[in-house]
């Protein structure tokens, strides 16, 4: 598996760079770049003229491009044209902060949804599974960014002005002002606590498809022969379920996780908008508005990296999933 | 790899991964992460601070937190600094300016002492106090100023305000250092000579010193280090979520002394409804600006308070008048008189704000009350100019018809995602219609918007909602003397003599009583070729935690009293 993975690995390189050239020429393509949004009759045409010379965008766009993709085999994505800072600095500090929000919505996400599909399928149109079924389907087709301003309405303002709930959670930031001055206990409860309500808006939209797929999928296992085999053995109904059907009901949700790490790492723009969270996608989003050309750049380097990193955890994982698959 | 073992190392890494981005400690992190000149700087700035005690009165201690929807990408560098809250930090916050305003809006001593011009008034010379300190314990002296001064005249720096320094003699050859309390400048004589001063903070010469100019810019004191003069000494700065900044004890007593705040956080939370519910839960104390819509729900918070502030900025139609359908000043001035402005501001900001007639703001000086009714609301006499102009609609069709049968429909842009702009635009279209003027709204990304409008050779519009925040040094020439028709802000394409010959003398005039009726002639001049249909001053609104006292706003800016801010003992 090691070289089918590593073959893949090679192959994504033309792709990535295929990707990161497309945008290139496509933000190039935009009207207006960085400095025009400068905008203030203080500003002579000279130091816009000056400014853009020392970005580096009084060059040709063939000559930038051949810079650019220079620069970035070799390790540096350039400076941010809006935050004068280098561009591998910001991803740096913020890149952490998106794969902390989807890494932990993602662990919500399936196993709550796993849990409740498996759940549903042994209790098969009973009062439980339509219940579920119905709450499921309310937050299947609700707007992640709605729920999320609901959940601050509910938990947060709610919780702590209205109803004096003993526990709210923070609506925005990762951290606490104080954050600095806690102890290390309090600091890894600040952190969780300010992930609470970012992590579920994204998680509940996709608990509630997942739960979907893994019900069809287990009642369609639940109904082989081999699992009425280990009924008839005798073995107790969790053990049927949990050690017999679910392994195999699984594999279609592996599919699942392929398709929805990428998303994960660049689409969360809405909910870190919403809470505040300091990540790639408003970084990436706010960037192209401004014409931040190297920040987008590397931004949708990263996402295409993490979209290739995301499909082989996945390839790897059906492997784990189904022994019958084999990679050569 | 055998199956399990591969399980095992896949939610290792998962497992790492996470617990990685959760525990670890973000000061340790980002202070590995610093570049060099942070790492030498900082703990000079940490010894310097650290040889001070906490003052005793009880008004000194507390955290304060303003909540706004933007970063401030600029940051502290005052040399390339591009932002209104990036240079608000600037000049209140962390940094220091040779002069400040005071409540009248007149000149005051900040790190100037005192100044004063020769009899020829070209020599400009600044005497500057022996008390304030860099935050690393430099003294700050005139070294820093004739530096500062250098640098922002230096073409490779690529200051953006360079207009700032139109009067001056550019360069190492304008500014000598007499001591290190001294600094002359050769300047030529011009008004509001000062207020290049009140806005550009000095920066640290021996700090920045070597650094090239075309590099300083992209110089990590902006944004990972800044070292200052001001009140408040840099702590943090965490891209996309806050700025913290904490008490400088070294602050002037002479100026005010030490601020009562122990710390003060500046956060970014781009979500207005999120904002709003940060202040009503107390997690900010100060929200900066709510949308009107949000008032009534600061208002009614027992806790919180709603403030009103008058500002520099302000709203505006631009029209182009290259087009044949604008051309006529009678045709502009008409729509002018078609548009409801009191409704619109009533609409859009819910009457928070005063109706424009030209861009000197109702605080300056130099406005003009008589005018503030000119121009309102007159449908009938708006016809009449347009019947008079040869605009009257023959074919019946609602529409009105020009001299040479084009008809009077006008697009008006707006940008992408700014609702009130959007708002304006469409209310544009439907007080407009019944007088025959057809307005068509068209939203345009904003990025392409500057383009289509600054761009000389395109001008691709026909009218704009957009907006102005003049300084407090008034000066319309970049927006309607006809040498800058063909430049980027020569949108309108205003070509007047009379303006010509009135933004140019107001330029020189030194003292406010000569310079006084030359702004009102220009005001009345600009109601009578209407370049513009100035909309409203804005007024800004603020929504504040009452346990945050001594908060003083005015047009100055949100921080300028931030020294003075204060929080109860017992509510900190």
């Amino acid at each position: 598996m090691t070289v089918f993975l590593l073959r893949r690995l090679v192959q994504a390189v033309p792709i990535v760079l295929g990707i990161a050239t497309l945008v290139f020429f496509l933000l190039a393509l935009a009207p207006g770049d960085a400095v025009s949004f400068l905008v203030s009759p203080n500003i002579t045409p000279e130091a816009l003229e000056q400014i853009r010379r020392n970005m580096g965008l009084d060059q040709p766009v063939h000559i930038r491009y051949l810079r650019w993709m220079g620069s970035m085999l070799t390790g540096d994505f350039g400076i941010s044209l809006t935050r004068n800072e280098p561009v591998r600095d910001i991803i740096l500090a913020i890149l952490p902060n998106t794969l902390t929000l989807s890494l932990s919505a993602i662990l919500l996400a399936f196993a709550g949804g796993i849990l409740i599909g498996v759940f549903q399928a042994v209790r098969h149109n009973r009062l439980a599974d339509s219940a579920l079924s119905v709450i499921g389907l309310f937050f299947y087709s609700m707007p992640s960014f709605w729920l999320a301003l609901m959940l601050i309405l509910v938990f947060s303002l709610g919780a702590r002005n209205l109803w004096e709930w003993p526990i709210w959670f923070p609506a925005s930031g990762m951290t606490s002002v104080d954050y600095p001055f806690m102890s290390p206990g309090e600091q890894i409860r600040d952190r969780l606590a300010h992930l609470v309500l970012p992590s579920l808006s994204l998680a509940l939209v996709l608990a509630a498809g997942i739960a979907r797929y893994m019900r069809a999928s287990m009642l369609e296992v639940i109904r082989q022969d081999y699992v009425r085999t280990a009924r008839s053995k005798g073995l107790s109904e969790f053990r049927v379920i949990a050690r017999h059907a679910l392994p195999n009901g699984l594999i279609p949700i592996v599919t699942l996780l392929g398709l929805y790490l990428p998303t994960f790492f660049s689409g969360a723009v809405l909910i870190e908008t919403v809470f505040a969270w300091p990540g790639m996608g408003r970084l990436v989003v706010d960037a192209i508005f401004q014409r931040d050309y190297p920040v987008v750049m590397a931004g949708t380097f990263i996402f295409a990296v993490l979209v290739v990193i995301g499909n082989l955890v996945a390839d790897a994982l059906y492997a784990i999933v189904d022994p019958r698959i084999r990679y050569e | 790899m055998t199956r399990r073992t591969e399980t095992l190392f896949l939610s290792a890494a998962l497992a790492a991964t996470v617990s990685g981005c959760l525990g670890g400690d973000a000061a340790s992190r980002t202070a590995a992460n610093l570049p060099p000149f942070c790492q030498e700087v900082l703990p000079r700035v940490e010894a310097f601070l650290a040889g001070f005690a906490h003052p005793e009165e009880p008004r000194f201690g507390g955290t304060a937190i303003v909540g706004t929807i933007g970063e401030m990408p600029s940051g502290m560098n005052a040399l390339v600094s591009t932002d209104y809250t990036a240079s608000q930090h600037q000049t209140f916050v962390h940094l220091m300016t040779l002069v400040r305003l005071d409540e009248n809006f007149e000149p005051a001593p900040y790190l100037a002492e005192s100044w004063e011009f020769d009899e020829a008034a070209e020599t400009l010379t600044f005497r500057l106090r022996d008390d304030v300190y860099w935050h690393d314990g430099t003294p700050t002296t005139a070294d820093d100023v004739a530096f500062t001064f250098a640098r922002a005249t230096h073409p490779e720096t690529g200051f953006p305000n360079a207009a700032f320094w139109a009067h001056y003699a550019g360069g190492e050859a304008g500014v000598r250092v007499i001591d290190a309390r001294t600094v002359e400048f050769s300047v030529a004589p011009h008004a509001e000579y000062l207020d290049s001063w009140r806005s550009t903070a000095i920066m640290p010469a021996h700090l920045l010193g070597e650094v090239p100019p075309a590099e300083l810019r992209q110089h990590p004191f902006g944004s990972r280090c800044p070292v200052g003069n001001g009140p408040f000494v840099f702590e943090s700065h965490q891209a996309d979520a806050s700025w913290s900044f904490r008490r400088n004890p070294a602050f002037p007593e002479g100026l005010g002394g030490p601020p009562y705040l122990e710390r003060y956080v500046y956060r970014i939370i781009p979500e207005q409804t999120t904002l709003l519910t940060e202040l009503l839960t107390e997690s900010i104390d100060f929200y900066l600006s709510p949308g009107p819509d949000q008032v009534p729900q600061i208002e009614d918070a027992p806790h919180l308070g709603l403030r009103v502030f008058p500002f520099r900025g302000y709203d505006i139609v631009a029209w182009n008048s290259r087009r044949p359908q604008l051309a006529d000043a009678r045709v502009r001035r008409a729509i002018t008189l078609g548009i409801d402005r009191g409704e619109i501001l009533q609409a859009i900001r819910r009457g928070h704000g005063t109706v424009a007639n030209a861009g000197v703001p109702p605080f300056h000086w130099g406005y003009l009350a008589e005018t503030a009714d000119s121009l309102s609301h007159d449908p009938e006499r708006a016809a009449a100019l347009l019947e008079q102009a040869g605009w009257s609609d023959r074919d019946g069709d609602g529409v009105r018809e020009g001299p040479a049968g084009e008809r009077l429909e006008l697009t008006v842009k707006y940008n992408l995602g700014n609702q009130q702009r959007e708002d304006i635009a469409q209310i544009l279209q439907a007080q407009l219609d019944p007088l025959g003027v057809s307005v068509t709204p068209q939203v345009v990304e904003w990025g392409t918007l500057l383009n289509q409008i600054n761009t000389p050779e395109l001008r691709d519009f026909d009218g704009v909602v957009i907006g102005w925040v003049p300084e407090f040094r008034v000066d319309d020439r970049d927006l309607f003397h006809s040498e800058e028709v063909d430049q980027p802000y020569g949108w309108a394409g205003t070509a007047d003599p009379e303006i010509d010959r009135l933004v140019d003398t107001l330029r020189v005039v030194m003292t406010r009583e000569e310079a006084v009726p030359l702004w009102h002639e220009l005001q009345y001049r600009i109601l009578e070729v209407q370049p513009y249909t100035y909309l409203y001053h804005v007024e800004r609104l603020a929504g504040l935690n009452r346990r945050l006292e001594g908060v003083r706003l005015d047009a100055r800016g949100e921080w300028v009293g931030i020294r003075e801010w204060w929080i109860p003992a017992d509510l900190r």
